[in-house]
């Protein structure tokens, strides 16, 4: 297949990245394969003490908790943001005014650097901060709020009715309808907001800490805590311009004439999603799910970023252990901390595997 | 046989020129600006021949100085942190400096800091402990009288109430913050041991439970309150502020609040003494000189931890009102007698080295995460979100694991 010589030059273009890739990945793999049996501390001779490494770390409660908190993030993540970019791909696919504003908008989290989100959503999430503001206002001007909602619905489900009477045909959601209803209501709740009858209530300001050692329990079992719910909200939010971008990509490529046929056939708009778009799309699926399982098996800035604000167990994930148990002051448990980055490893290779052998499409393989 | 010549005149030359040459690591920040200063001022006139650099680690310095030491490029001198010291001398790059250095001028508790085995692993730079330091116009506009150096837990707890009610619910008594290095003292106070003689911690012994009741009790009807809860990252902040009467602060604080706060009157007293004991507590947090056991230049780094520990520079420190320097025989400096808020806290902060029950802000060998059961009990307990009771237990319960690793 090769001239002569083509293969020694295939070879010397590849060199930098081959040399890179051996030199920062495999000697850099091996040694932490090799420290994971020792009892390296950064600073002794390295002595193989077998698998002990691998026991002290099974057995550290805060390994099991890093653990638990990275599989229930990946998963979450990877869900929504694979869900959500998709919904995301298929409303910008459509031709809409302005529709490059849009794909441009959209895409701006994902440019900006994770550090200054973090920051952002920390002082979102603070006790004293946007998020607990936005939730005081809500219930200061709930009964308006209520009286507005309740006063539109009925005066909707009234011009419905008297519209059918006339025998036209209006859909309970028929937006002038609703536009009249919501300017009808508008104008009760301010009169009744004049006469005294409802106003805003006078409420304690909400005081929930968002970084504090909060959780969501199922059975009594720990399951998520409030700081790392907090981070995937904030990384569903960043990552799924990125891969609403693949998305777009691949819809593309479906051909115009299955949504054609759909609609002959007369498809709503929610089989199309599901009958055509879903499965034409199914090897992008496979990469996004992939990639976004390898990105929050792995995901450490966010965590780093918050650091101390919140309290440890809520949000360590297993790059996060690594981390920490290699940079600490003096001698450090680096077999250790050696010994989860191989299990790390270990479970993102299981996990690939798994996706590739049960859940991929064979126009992937 | 000439060109050999040049080249061995050359390695000679350059290995000189090595050996002549003292590295420091030390503190970003303020450090950064004075000890290049002192280094000019002191060193060099001293030290002829001998190049002297300093150079500050970004970020976490312990984290900084365990990778400069792991891959052999630390300086020849370097701070060493006394809260820390336990971790770095599991490493074995501590030169100990037992018989190189005299230890005997400076005070005492502080060298102690820095002895483990009858070995002492670093001189004494500078040094602080904890101070009550308040706010005048909030107890004169409370009509409550000021704290003073007889206060105990109960009645500074009155003054604080007394002070919440009269000011009403935009002002507070004390701030704070989630943390043992505040907390810790009042324990150590109560008669509390950070290690019992198995080595072990015991936050469930009587007297760590009545400072951590009392700690964190104050926050009942907000006479206490968390730096966070105002928007500020610690207690010298919450101060600043002028809506809050007491923080309970080291020498620090000054510089802070005559940049800060330039116009709030502030007056320091000492720690309250512990209603079961009668003794206040108090840390030590002190930073020392520490020499790289692998220095190529062993010999001149002692000279220069010489010269930076010696009386003229402790001079010079004290007068500049840089911190407060580790000398014994500085503590009747008249400095300290002046008639300043400065001085009277600095005067404070050095009383407090050897008044009632003192011990070392110091981690031991599990390092920083030593801290952390605690504080996120604090956290917990300060905030509501658990009783101090419950709290308490889970710290106990991952303390052990902690220490059992």
């Amino acid at each position: 297949m090769f001239r002569k010589g083509q293969t020694a030059t295939a070879l010397l273009f590849l060199a930098p990245f081959l040399i890179t890739i051996l030199v920062f990945f495999f000697y850099a793999f091996a040694r932490a394969i090799y420290y994971s049996f020792t009892d390296f501390n950064l600073f002794n001779d390295a002595r193989v003490i077998g698998i002990k490494p691998y026991l002290d770390v099974l057995g550290d409660s805060l390994f099991q908790r890093a653990l638990a908190n990275t599989l229930v993030f990946s998963i979450l993540v990877t869900v929504l943001q694979t869900i959500g970019s998709l919904l995301m791909a298929v409303a910008l696919n459509n031709k809409i005014k302005g529709q490059s504003f849009f794909r441009s908008a959209w895409y701006m989290p994902s440019i900006t650097s994770s550090v200054v989100i973090t920051l952002i959503f920390l002082w979102l999430f603070q006790r004293r901060g946007v998020v607990n503001y936005l939730i005081t206002q809500w219930l200061t001007y709930l009964p308006l709020i209520l009286t507005f909602l309740g006063v539109m619905a009925l005066v909707q489900v009234a011009q419905v009715l008297f519209e059918r009477s006339r025998r036209l045909p209006a859909k309970w959601f028929d937006p002038a309808l609703a536009a009249m209803s919501a300017l009808i209501a508008l104008a009760v709740t301010l009169g009744l907001n004049v006469l005294g009858v409802v106003g805003a209530r006078d409420v304690q300001p909400y005081d929930f800490q968002y970084f504090s050692d909060s959780w969501l329990s199922i059975g009594g079992v720990r399951v998520l805590s409030m700081p790392l719910l907090v981070v995937v909200i904030m990384n569903t939010f960043t990552t799924i311009p990125t891969l609403m971008l693949f998305f777009l990509a691949g819809l593309q490529n479906i051909p115009a004439a299955l949504y054609e046929a759909a609609d002959i056939d007369g498809a709503t708009p929610a089989q199309k999603l599901l009958r055509v778009t879903v499965p034409m799309l199914r090897p992008v699926t496979f990469y996004v799910v992939t990639i976004s399982l390898i990105g929050t098996m792995q995901m450490f800035d966010q965590v780093a970023v918050i650091g101390s604000a919140a309290p440890q167990e809520t949000l360590i994930t297993l790059a996060y252990y690594v981390y920490t148990n290699t940079f600490k002051s003096g001698a450090a448990p680096v077999n250790m901390a050696a010994a989860a980055a191989i299990i790390l490893a270990l479970i993102i290779l299981l996990m690939v595997f798994l996706q590739r052998r049960f859940f991929v499409a064979p126009e992937a393989q | 046989m000439k060109h050999a010549l040049l080249v061995s005149l050359a390695v000679l030359a350059s290995s000189a020129a090595a050996q002549s040459a003292i590295k420091i690591n030390g503190y970003a920040g303020q450090d950064n600006t004075i000890y290049p200063e002192m280094i000019n001022r002191f060193v060099r006139p001293q030290l002829r021949g001998v190049t002297v650099t300093y150079q500050a680690l970004q970020g976490d310095y312990n984290q900084g100085l365990t990778t400069l030491l792991a891959s052999g490029s630390a300086g020849d001198l370097f701070y060493l942190p006394g809260e820390t010291l336990d971790t770095y001398i599991a490493t074995g790059k501590v030169l100990p400096l037992t018989g190189q250095v005299n230890t005997s001028p400076f005070v005492r508790s502080l060298t102690n800091a820095f002895t483990r085995n009858g070995r002492v692993y670093a001189i004494p730079k500078d040094f602080n402990t904890l101070t009550l330091v308040y706010n005048k116009d909030l107890f004169d506009e409370a009509k409550v009288a000021y704290p003073n150096n007889n206060d105990t837990w109960s009645s500074l707890t009155t003054k604080l109430t007394n002070l919440k009610k009269a000011l009403g619910s935009d002002y507070y008594g004390i701030c704070l913050a989630p943390d043992y290095a505040r907390m810790g003292a009042f324990a150590i106070g109560a008669g509390w041991k950070q290690f019992g003689a198995n080595g072990k911690t015991n936050l469930l012994d009587p007297a760590f439970q009545a400072a951590f009741n009392w700690y964190t009790g104050l926050t009942k009807d907000k006479v206490g309150i968390q730096p966070s809860e105002i928007s500020q990252d610690w207690s010298g902040g919450c101060l600043g502020t002028g809506k809050v009467a007491v923080a309970i602060e080291g020498n620090w604080i000054t510089g802070f609040l005559k940049d800060n706060a330039p116009n709030l009157k502030y007056g320091t007293a000492l720690m309250p003494k512990a209603d079961r004991t009668g003794k206040r507590g108090n840390f030590i947090y002190t930073v020392g000189w520490a020499v790289n056991a692998n220095s190529k230049n062993r010999a001149n780094a002692l000279k220069v931890l010489n010269i930076l520990t010696g009386p003229q520079v402790q001079q010079y420190v004290l007068e500049q009102g840089i911190a407060i320097p580790s000398r014994t025989a500085l503590s009747n400096n008249a400095l300290f007698k002046r008639n300043t808020p400065e001085a009277q806290n600095a005067a404070a902060v050095f009383a407090g080295a050897s008044d009632g029950n003192v011990a070392p802000y110091t981690f031991g060998p599990k390092g920083p995460d030593w801290a952390k059961p605690i504080n996120a009990a604090l956290a917990a307990a300060l905030s509501g979100q658990q009783s101090a009771a419950n709290a308490l237990r889970k710290a106990q319960q991952d303390m052990a694991t902690l220490q059992s690793r």
